[in-house]
Order: structure tokens, then sequence, then C-alpha cells
């Protein structure tokens, strides 16, 4: 395969708001650059893992190289960079780089703009302009990325095609007719639109006879092949064979075979500056093959890397235990080999009086730490039980001067041994329709929000600015918002930082003792109500035992809540003779099995589905975080 | 070798909503086909129990007093000429009440049988209905007097508890008045739901409340109070007994003696083997027709199992098991603390209270 000039080459990534049709989209692309036999297509091709298509959404950004020569229709142009003729000629090679659409993974979303000229900004005519929409846009046009502004659903009975396209319009700072209108379902002005990007997206700059410069943007591994860098390459070339450097490293090896996934892996001969590609080097151990490094070339290497990336930071942290205690070094495994496609977990060794020994675990957010679970459970055939999720708290000692970070609520120092607790904050943006605003604020308030500001994007449709401690958001936060909106508003969120909070740390005790994995760190004013519903969810949970369970909620060594579990008084086989002995064993056995499964925390056989209810207990509707958004 | 010959009678009159026993009703024309193949099968079976003395006779069911007395008396015979059956065996029979009078009563004096368990239930009218019983109280009264006069001196009554209605009020009433018939025996039995039986469906359906597990506690102990108080000696989970008068034959499955089993569906032990017949009746006599063993399945105890069951059978007797059976005996110390066991001469017992949460205490102390 020739080498691409680079005028002939696009770069660019589709953002958009979850639901506005970015996969659908990214299909149509597939199939009008006939990048997959029809046979094959199917559903969000590009969504590799069976979750990503079960949840809908997309979690590993990937990139795909398509060839697309446009039709010689120089009517169609629309006064772009180059004239009709000199394209009809051309075959481009495009390459997509697909991103995720979650706020967990905005990580991941500003990674892959680094490796895009352009990128297509989508917005359903049925719901307009959504937070996300908005987060993304100015990731992508901070990133220096040109935006391609384009309504899709068009065909929707409920479209509002006219106000999408004049709200988009005013966003991106563009006339209306540069706004292009597509229905990625039934695959209406698609072709328009791929035109648009090859018109308007500028194709990548580099000097490929310069030393070679690659920013692995994104990596895999293949338990066969070992780590797979995604990489766009901005100078010089890269081919199989040669030897490469790993920049921050200066580790060297031998490149085993590079390629580009068209949308499936090919592997090719050389992939040179502006190109989009994969790299297999052989390389065991991802740490060598850091997301955001630079690759050059071990015998002419570049003097500078290429601007990285920070490194990804765990908001939500949780404990993940082996339901059976044996599994630890089977659950260590795994997360090592799960962390080679996934820069961003984080995990240290810990050990819980009630768990056993497991791994405290830094996550991007709830949905990041739910898929990481069901990962590790579905390919790794582990069981695993997850503590109740918390952020990282500060604790502030000699007036400021030394900080303790707490992942662990039960690290917690006592009150009276430091001066104050610091937890994290978002600044998050909520774009609601003026009807209901009221019950936003009323939300947002009881979640500890202050209000930064607020304008009106229409008069019907409002734009508010909260901070919030990332701790009252990461639970039910966006289902109550969805709830009492009937599901019109819409969320984002970015960090803020640390700022000072009145916490305190609430001790759950069973028959005096108290459970390490049930603790939790909570607003001060809170610690009575949640110490109350945890204990009740706990009686509900906790089965009856041979004597009288006492469940307590204490702050120090003060109880604020108490509950009891009832002592077991029957549990017997009333008749027990002749034929029925097989029977009556078999169910004893089954029992024992069940009663194996419990952790017994002091004398206490507590079940797994204690430690996970402790979860929703901060929620007062028991709606599950995760899923679409 | 001592061993016990249980003989199953899978007819009944109407099958009751609880019971999830191998038990048919309308079958009654198989009844003298099926004395047939219960002589046949004890022939076939002679050979594999060359040692055994059969010290006690169990005719279950079903209601083995659908059978015509004749029967009863041809059964009962020839078992005795195959078998090595003790002179002075106990020979038990269950009986509905509605389904025997005095003469029947002396019919089965006369062919042997000494011991009659009578399934009374209640005294309760309501908790009859809900458990689909036929006969009345006054009927078990009229049967419990047919089998004294018939010269029976070794009666047991059959009672189940915790029906939906019943109240604690009601269940001693019925306690009270089977002391005051003054039989040799009680067996008083928390109702148990079965997925598999109509009055399972119903519970799941939500048409009837499940027994409340702490009525059924309170229940229990009114029961280890009524029948202490007037004398009876609790020897097992369900089971109280006069001094002297206590089952032969059910000691036998809790103390882990051998049994033989006739007849569709029974089961039988010997050393590490446990074999069960086809349930069928249709099939069992088909079987038995043709000359064979109607053994339906089998299985061979491991260790595991024989001490679990050694166990989950042995605890459930007031002198309780050996505690050179239990693997980790510092185990028992907190039941012994919580006043669920005692430890007497070397052994390990559950107490009343204990007894009724048997399955936690059992599945602990085996772990």
């Amino acid at each position: 395969m020739p080498t691409t000039p680079l005028s002939l080459i696009r770069n660019f990534c589709i953002v958009a708001h979850i639901d506005h049709g970015k996969s659908t989209l990214a299909d149509r692309f597939l199939e009008l650059t006939h990048a997959v036999a029809e046979r094959q297509m199917r559903e969000q091709y590009l969504d590799r893992m069976d979750l990503e298509r079960e949840r809908g959404i997309t979690i590993k950004a990937q990139a795909v190289r398509l060839r697309y020569a446009p039709a010689p229709d120089p009517g169609r142009a629309s006064g772009g960079r180059q004239g009709g003729g000199e394209r009809a000629a051309r075959e481009f090679e495009l390459n997509l780089i697909d991103t995720p659409g979650h706020v967990d993974f905005t990580y991941e979303v500003s990674r892959s703009l680094a490796a895009c000229e352009g990128a297509i900004l989508l917005v359903d005519a049925a719901q307009g302009i959504e937070a996300q929409t908005l987060a993304n846009f100015h990731l992508a046009r901070d990133a220096g990325l040109v935006i391609v502004p384009a309504v899709n659903k068009i065909d929707l009975a409920q479209a509002a095609v006219p106000e999408t396209v004049r709200e988009l319009a005013e966003l991106v700072g563009c006339e209306e007719t540069d706004v292009l209108r597509v229905s990625a379902k039934s695959g209406a002005g698609v072709t328009e639109l791929l035109d648009a990007v090859i018109e308007r997206v500028p194709p990548p700059s580099g000097e490929r006879d310069a030393p070679l410069r690659a920013l692995i943007f994104d990596s895999s591994y293949d338990p066969y092949r070992g780590v797979i860098a995604y990489l766009r390459v901005s100078d010089g070339k890269l081919g199989g064979r040669a030897r490469i450097r790993f920049m921050s490293t200066g580790r060297a090896y031998e490149a085993e075979e590079v390629g580009v996934f068209a949308p499936d892996a090919v592997p090719i001969d050389e992939l040179a500056a502006g190109d989009v590609g994969y790299l297999v080097t052989g390389v065991k151990d991802v740490r060598q093959a850091k997301v955001g490094d630079t690759i050059t070339r071990d015998d002419r290497p570049a003097a500078e890397a290429l601007p990285g990336y920070r490194e990804p930071k765990p908001m939500v942290w949780s404990g993940l235990y082996p339901a059976e205690g044996g599994d630890y070094s089977m659950l260590r495994d795994a997360l090592d080999k799960l962390r080679l496609s996934d820069a961003s977990l984080a995990y240290e060794p810990e050990s819980s009086l009630a768990l056993g020994f497991g791994f405290r675990c830094g996550f991007l957010g709830l949905l990041h730490m739910e898929i990481v679970k069901e990962r590790l459970e579905r390919e790794f055939d582990l069981e695993l039980i997850a503590t109740s999720p918390n952020v990282e708290f500060r604790v502030a000692r000699n007036g400021g001067a030394e900080i303790l970070s707490v992942h662990n609520p039960s690290e917690m120092p006592v009150p009276g041994t430091y001066d104050w607790v610091e937890e994290p904050f978002v600044l998050a943006t909520v774009i609601t329709p003026s009807a209901y605003l009221g019950p936003v604020m009323e939300l947002c308030q009881s979640r500890r929000g202050t209000l930064g500001d607020m304008k009106y994007l229409s008069p019907e449709r409002a734009e508010l600015h909260y901070l919030l401690p990332l701790a009252d958001i990461i639970f039910d936060f966006f289902d109550q918002l969805k709830s009492r909106t009937r599901g019109y508003a819409s969320l984002d969120y970015e960090h803020w930082g640390y700022e000072r909070s009145d916490l305190v740390r609430v001790d759950i005790l069973l028959q005096g003792e108290p459970v390490d994995a049930f603790s939790a760190v909570v607003p001060r004013d809170r610690a009575y109500q949640y110490g109350r519903a945890l204990t009740e969810r706990l009686r509900e949970l906790i089965p009856r035992q041979l004597f009288e369970v006492a469940i307590q909620a204490a702050i120090g060594s003060r109880v604020i809540a108490r509950e009891t579990v009832r002592a077991k008084r029957k549990d017997v086989l009333a008749k027990c003779y002749g034929g029925d002995i097989t029977r009556k064993r078999k169910l004893l056995e089954r029992q024992k099995e069940g009663k194996r499964r419990m952790r017994r925390v002091g004398r206490v056989d507590v079940p797994q589905e204690a430690f996970i209810a402790a979860l929703r207990v901060e929620t007062s509707a028991g709606s599950s975080p995760g899923g679409k958004r | 070798m001592k061993a016990g010959l249980y003989v199953h009678v899978p007819f009944c009159i109407t099958r009751c909503g609880y019971c999830d026993f191998n038990t048919y009703a309308g079958l009654e024309e198989l009844r003298l086909p099926y004395v047939e193949a219960l002589v046949r099968e004890a022939d076939l079976a002679r050979p594999g129990w060359p040692d055994a003395r059969f010290v006690s006779v169990f005719l279950g069911g079903g209601t083995p007093t659908t059978l015509p007395i004749g029967q009863m008396v041809r059964l009962l015979d020839h078992l005795r000429t195959m078998l090595d059956v003790s002179p002075d065996a106990e020979v038990t029979s269950e009986a509905n009440p509605d389904t025997v009078d005095v003469a029947y009563l002396a019919g089965l004096r006369a062919a042997g049988v000494t011991r009659l368990s009578l399934g009374l239930q209640s005294f309760d009218a309501g908790v009859l209905r809900a458990l689909e019983r036929l006969h009345s109280a006054e009927a078990a009264v009229t049967a419990f007097e047919a089998a004294r006069s018939a010269g029976f001196d070794d009666v047991n009554l059959d009672l189940i508890y915790g029906a939906a209605g019943e109240t604690l009020a009601s269940w001693r009433r019925t306690l009270e008045r089977t002391v005051a018939l003054s039989p040799e025996h009680v067996s008083a039995y928390a109702l148990t739901i079965e997925p598999a039986t109509p009055l399972g469906r119903k519970v799941a359906a939500g048409v009837v409340p499940a027994p409340d597990p702490d009525t059924q506690a309170d229940m229990y102990a009114a029961a280890c109070e009524v029948l202490g108080e007037a004398g009876y000696e609790h020897y097992e989970v369900s089971n109280w007994a006069l001094p002297g008068r206590r089952c032969l034959h059910n000691l036998g499955y809790w103390e882990g003696r051998p049994y033989l089993g006739l007849g569709a569906g029974a089961h039988s032990f010997a050393g590490d083997r446990r074999w069960w017949n086809v349930r069928p009746p249709q099939q069992y006599l088909e079987t038995v027709a043709r000359g064979l063993l109607p053994v339906g399945d089998e299985e061979r105890l491991d260790a595991d199992q024989r001490r679990l069951e050694r166990l989950l059978l042995g605890l459930r007797l007031v002198d309780g098991v050996p505690e050179s059976w239990l693997l980790a005996p510092e185990r028992a110390d907190m039941f012994v603390e919580e006043g669920l066991a005692e430890r007497r001469n070397g052994r390990l017992a559950l107490t009343d209270r204990g007894m009724f949460l048997a399955n936690e205490l059992v599945t602990d102390l085996a772990g």
C-alpha cells in the first residue's frame, strides 16, 4: 500500500451527547466507504467489547481507517479548500477516531482529540444541545480542532431541525447553512457530511523526512501479541521491523508489526506522518508503552517528545475483594492484565477484617467501576465483592502542612486528630427546560451545591453551573435529575479541585465490633440519617442467626443508630426418617454451601449482598448508577 | 445384624394438600396385585439380607389401612415367612381415622400389628380443613377409642401445627385434648410447605400465608411444655413418648441402622449404600412381575456425606452424638453458651431450643 500524501489524509472524530447517534453515524461511514462487507455489518460495529454493545456506550476509543473517493460532482462543493475536479480524481484516507460518550471517560475523549484535526459535533434534532454537547465542543475547540456541526435524526417526527440548527450555529459561531443535516439511521445527508469533513478539516501537518515522532493515544493488550499501541504519527515514518524507542523510558524494542484498523486490524508496511494506526512490539508490560508517551526510532531519535497527557486521576475508590478468599492471587493477575487495556485503573493491595485480602481500586467514575468489576468477573471468571465507593479525602494536619490522602473510609482518622478535611468538588453543567428550573435547583441545593451562574439558551432552556461535592453526584444524582425533569435535563461535569467540608466517619458495628468494610465518610449533618438508613437496610439483609445481632452506627464512640436482628428460632426438618434422608442431606449440603459463601464477621454471618447494599443506601430512590446517560 | 423393615402402601382415599409423599388416590384396583408384588419383592430382596434380623416393621404410606384386612394378614404372614422377623418385633401400622373401625383394628392386632400410628393432626376443625383432611376431630377420637377396644396398648397420635389460621391457643387445646386421650406416643410436626404440592403452590401464589417460623417456634415450645408436664419424654425433634414407648423403628433411622424398604419408591440402606425403588406403582408392579428388583437408583455415601448424615440424624435425638464424631468439638462451645446444646458424658446433645434449630447447628458442626 503506497503512502498516502498528507493532503489526502483527514483525521477526525465524532463528538456528541450520548444517544445522539454517534455509533450509528460511524456505522454509516463504514458502509459508505465499504470498510465492512455488508453481510458482516452489525450495529455499533466499532464498539468492540460485548459490554459496550450491551450498555450501548463506547468505552475504548477506536481508530478506523476508511478509504473514500468523493463523487465527482462539483455542484456539491460548498466552497472548500480544494476544487471539485481535483477531489474527484483522488481517494482520501480518512481516520475516524471514535470517542467514549460518558462523563466518566472525558479523559479518553481528550486523548482521542489530540489525534485529530477535526471533529463532527453531532446533535440530536429532537433533543437539542445537551450538557455533553457543550463539554465536548469546548474540549474539541480547546484542542484546536475544526468543528463540523451536524444535526442528526432529522427524519424523526419530533425533530426540531431549524431550532437545533440555530442553537448549534450559535454555539459554534458559524452560519446556519454550514450546519449539516443528516439522518444517521436512514443515511440521508451522510455523504454530504463526509464531503464536508474532507473540505473543511485540514490535512495533518508533519515532516515525513524528519525523525520519527508518534504519540501513543491508547493501548490494548492481546494475550498472544502483547501490548498494542494506538498511534498518531506526527513526524517521520514507522515501518515494521524498525527498532523503536519509548522516549519516556528510553527503552528500545523491535516493531513487530504496524497496521491500521479498517476496521479490523490490517498490517501495512509503514505508517507515516499524519497516519493513525497501531504498533505491535511484543512488549508484555504495558507500563513500558504508556499512553501519552512518544515513540521514536532508536537509530535516529527525535530531539524532543510530543506533548503528552496528564496521568488519569481516579476519582472514585472502592475495595474489590474476591468472594472466595482463595482467589486473591487470581484477582491480582486479573487486575494486572486489565490495566494493560485500561490505563486509568489504579489499585493497591489492602486487607479488611471483614473481607480478607483485596485491592483498593481507583476509578474514573461509578460507571467505570461497574465496567471494571463486570470485566473482571466476565473475562477472568471471578466473583467479587465491591465495597461502597467513596471519593478521596484529604486530611490536613499541622495547619495544612501535612496532608494525608485517604482512599478508604475506615482509614479516616478520628475527629480531634486533624485540623480539617477536604473533598473533591466538580463544576457541573446542567441544561434543563426552564419549566424544571425549580426542581433542578432544589436537587442541587440538597446535594450541597452552590450555584455559579445561569443563562438561557433560549426562552425555554436554561444552562446552570453548580459547584457540587463529587461524592454527592456519583451515586444517584443523574437519575434524580432525570426523574425531576421528566428526562429532559442533561448533565456534564468537570473536576474542580478540593475544598474543605464538614465530614465525619460513620462506622457500623455488629455485636459491638466495627466492620471496616461498612465505614463511610459523610457530611456531619447527614450522619444521623445515613446511620439510620444503613442500619435499617442491614437489618433486612442480615439473616436471623442463632443469637440476637445488634447493628449499630457510630461516630467515634457515640452510637447514633441501632437496629436488632432477632435470633432465629426455627430451622429444622420437621420429619426426617425413612427414604427422606438422602433428600434432607442434600438440603443441608446446600445450606452449608450457602453459609460458606457468607462472610463471618466476629460471630455474625453477613451475606455478600449486604456489602453491595451498602452501595445503594445513599440513594433515596434506590436507583442504580451506570447505564446509558 | 439388627435391621428395620419398611413397607410402603401408596394408596390414599384423597391426597392431602400438604403431602408430598409417594401416594396416589384412585388406584384402589391395584391393591391386590400390589400386595402380591410386595411379597414377591421380599422374596427377591431376601438374598441381599442374609444376616438381617428385622426387629421392627413399619407399614407406612399412603394409607396402609386402605388394604382389605385379609390382604393385610396375608402380607404380614408372608413377610414373616420369608424374612427373619423377630417374634417380639415392633410392628407399626399407620392409619387414618376414617379408614378404620374396631373390627378392622382387631384384625390388625390378629395379624401381628403391635403398634398403631393414627393421623389425627389436629382437634381444630379449621386446621383439619386447612390441611384438607377428610376426617373430623370426633372421628379421630372414635378411631382412638376403637384402637383401645381392639387391644392396642401402644398408640401414637400424629399432630401437625402451624397451618394457616391456627393460633397458639388452639394448638394448646389440641395438645391438651391429645394428652387427655393418654396415647403412649405423640409425634408433633411443624407444618412444612413442600413446593410440589397443592398447598405449596397456594403459598407460592400468595393465596395461603406461609407458616410463620416464630409462631411455629412458640407452638413447639408449647408442645415441649404440655407433653413434658404430662410425662412424655421428648426424645426426638418431633417425637414424644411415655417411658419405654419410643418408636424402635424410627430410632433405627436416626441411629443409622440398616433398613430394607419394600414397595413403590421405598428407600433401603445398608453399609454405605442407599437405594430406592421406582416411584410409580404401575412401573413397580411391572418390574417385580418380571422377577427383577425394582430399584430405581442408588447412591454410595462418601466419608463426608456419612459424617453429615450421622450428625443430622444423631443430633435429632435427646442423647445426641459422641463428641468424638465432631471434627472440631470447640465449634459447639458457642451453642453450649447460648443454651442450645449440652455436653453430657462425652456426648453433645441439643436442648429443646437447640433441636428446633438443628439445621443451623448441624451445618455449623459438620463444617
